[in-house]
């Protein structure tokens, strides 16, 4: 992904929400369920908070919106400390999304979205105009409009629960597992959704999850949190995948951090491999020169349209009387740039010699991937971080066979 | 008493519930014909006929239907806006008292409630009108509170969330998602109504109590009948009156 070019821009980037020293000890408790956390959050990112359950996580989420008061520390957002502020209007404000959705059962969809415009007392026609807006934003047929909640599939309650929340444009949105009582297949499908949402809207958005897998796919930064919200690290989903902070964040992302890290960069960022390429219009006397030059015992023909055709071999290449088209065998292992290196891989397991070839969006080759420039890539990922924790560093990596 | 809301919550559809709704008017008239017929084929003597007149059952039958709305009305007041208050965070200390005293308004026999309130106060329409309330508060209050509680806290805290004030959150969240379970409450207390205020002849506040009493004290049978009947086809109209009000003012989407 881009996280690593847009690193430089949030840093310059407005602070949007700025937690400082928040604390917060429930009555009758000795322990602080949320203790001294400060942090900050910049315009347009999504921050995960992942955690354990119990470490504070949700609590946290909802001192910003103070639908829990925080017992000290401030709360700024937009630069304004909100702190004080009347928590109802500060609420208006702020988009909030939670897992059971709580979409009111006796009012239309059409009512259920129009709640907060409503209370912030749009007229009738802009109202209708932005309900219209956003039933197609997230993908709703009008038609719904005026049927009751009960009527609607789960997946399609999430929707209209996130288009309640983005009603009146909130610049901040609050998501307390807000995939989390769906099933996998729908989930994955709403978060990519949603993710392509996010790119047009650009919301400020704080979400809530104890999975790290959902943490990692949807965070441009995620907050892994102990107990008491504690904060473990702060990070991209990639510094935190390769180079952890301490044994928490290593027990919590669990095993296989370096294939999930695998999923956060895309084949076009790697090397291609240096690879020996003829056209499926070249004599056989081209192709076998290009062999021979080159260390590799096979060759990627192309089409006219530069499009991978057949891979030949040495001992193919040499029954002249075969031509070229139905010599080898036919490439298959293709995936495009954007795919992730998790994909790729996932392709060259499957594929002859283990190597898939790389195209854009047209289909033209590009290049062709091994398991060595993967090895390659993720070695140099993790060697970036070398140094600096050594011994972890060893722990981390021992199994990945390096 | 919160039972009733679950038969009645999925009202038929379509021709069965204009049936439902045609049906039970119709037998009742039925049935008030027949009475008619009865008495007209009787010989009746002058005491019968001085109760068996039209000018006096219609003003017993307005007695008792001023007593089971009136005491309706009040309780349905009194009790909601109780039940409201229990169920707010910070009452939780009284809430068990005030339900121990429901308790007991509807735990002692009507009748002695009744006769209770008359000898420590006075006879006539008020005190009967205290001793129904008293009698009926409970099934009201419990329905209430157990309809705001059932309503998913996720829903309230959805609207909170949004910025939603506690006031605004119990009136368009809360208590419209309570009503089905409230109306039950009501429609069970006005039925309890309807039946107790019967009694109220005892305390001197009539109704059709009256004519049975009289039908009893006199040994005159068709003066009994015509009391037994008439309250019984009364407490059926009212429970078939708040039966089509339910199905009327639940929230749809529910």
């Amino acid at each position: 992904m881009t996280e690593e070019a847009t690193t430089d821009e949030e840093q310059t980037a407005e602070t949007m929400i700025r937690l400082e020293k928040l604390s917060k000890v429930f009555p009758g408790q000795d322990e602080p369920a949320v203790d001294d956390l400060s942090m900050d959050i910049y315009e347009g990112e999504i921050v995960v908070l992942v955690g354990p359950s119990g470490c504070g996580k949700t609590t946290t989420m909802k001192m910003i919106n103070r639908l829990i008061e925080p017992s000290s520390g401030r709360i700024f957002l937009q630069g304004e400390d909100v702190t004080k502020v009347n928590s109802d209007k500060l609420r208006r404000r702020i988009g909030y999304v939670i897992q059971q959705i709580g979409l009111f059962p006796h009012m239309t969809i059409a009512d259920n979205i129009a709640t907060v415009p409503k209370m912030l007392g749009w007229d009738k026609e802009r109202t209708s105009r932005r309900i219209d807006e956003l039933l197609e934003t997230v993908g709703i047929d009008n038609s719904y409009r005026d049927r009751y909640p009960k009527e609607l599939s789960g997946g399609q309650r999430q929707r209209i629960g996130v288009a309640r929340a983005m009603a009146a444009d909130p610049p901040v949105l609050l998501m307390d597992e807000p995939f989390g009582a769906i099933d996998p297949i729908t989930r994955d499908r709403l978060q990519d959704e949603f993710l392509r949402l996010q790119r047009e809207i650009k919301k400020t958005i704080v979400f809530v999850t104890h999975d790290i897998d959902e943490a990692v796919k949807m965070g441009d930064r995620i907050a892994i949190l102990k107990q008491q919200s504690k904060i473990a690290q702060y990070d991209t989903p990639e510094n935190i995948l390769t180079d952890p902070a301490d044994d928490f964040v290593r027990d919590f992302i669990g095993t296989g951090a370096s294939i999930k890290r695998l999923s956060l960069s895309t084949v076009s960022e790697i090397e291609t491999a240096d690879w020996p390429v003829a056209r499926l219009t070249d004599s056989h006397d081209e192709v076998r020169e290009k062999m021979r030059s080159s260390s590799r015992d096979h060759v990627l023909l192309l089409d006219e349209q530069n499009k991978p055709g057949r891979w030949v071999g040495k001992e193919e290449v040499q029954q002249d009387d075969t031509p070229l088209e139905e010599s080898g065998r036919p490439a298959v292992a293709i995936v495009e740039g954007t795919a992730s290196l998790y994909k790729t891989l996932d392709t060259m397991i499957t594929s002859f010699k283990g190597s898939a070839i790389v195209v854009d969006e047209e289909g033209r080759y590009q290049g062709v991937v091994d398991f060595d420039t993967v090895l390659e890539a993720t070695n140099a990922m993790h060697s970036s971080e070398e140094g600096r924790e050594e011994t972890a560093q060893d722990l981390q990596t021992g199994d990945d066979g390096r | 008493m919160t039972t009733r809301q679950g038969a009645s919550a999925k009202g038929a559809v379509g021709a069965p519930r204009l049936l439902r709704y045609l049906g039970m008017p119709v037998f009742l008239g039925f049935v008030c014909l027949a009475l008619y017929l009865y008495v007209s084929a009787q010989q009746l003597d002058s005491i019968e006929k001085r109760i068996l007149n039209a000018d006096f059952l219609f003003s017993r039958v307005i007695e008792h239907i001023q007593l089971a709305a009136v005491s309706t009305v009040i309780v349905v007041v009194l009790a909601v806006a109780t039940g409201i208050l229990l169920t707010r965070p910070g009452t939780r200390g009284v809430s068990p008292v005030i339900i121990g005293l429901a308790n007991i308004g509807q735990a002692v026999p009507s009748i002695g409630l009744l006769v209770l309130f008359a000898i420590v106060w006075d006879f006539g329409f008020w005190p009967a009108i205290v001793a129904l309330v008293a009698y009926s508060f409970l099934s009201i209050l419990r329905n209430t509170m157990v309809g705001l509680q059932q309503v998913d806290r996720s829903t309230i805290e959805a609207a909170r969330g949004m910025g939603m004030t506690k006031t605004a959150v119990l009136f368009r969240i809360e208590l419209p998602l309570a009503v089905p379970i409230i109306l039950a409450g009501i429609r069970t207390a006005l039925i309890i109504n309807v039946g107790t205020a019967t009694l109220a002849t005892f305390v001197d506040a009539g109704g059709l109590g009256t004519v049975i009493d009289r039908g009893i004290r006199l040994g005159r049978d068709p003066v009994l009948i015509v009391g037994s009947v008439l309250t019984g086809v009364l407490a059926l109209f009212i429970d078939w009156l708040a039966g089509v009000a339910e199905d009327i003012l639940r929230p749809r989407g529910l």
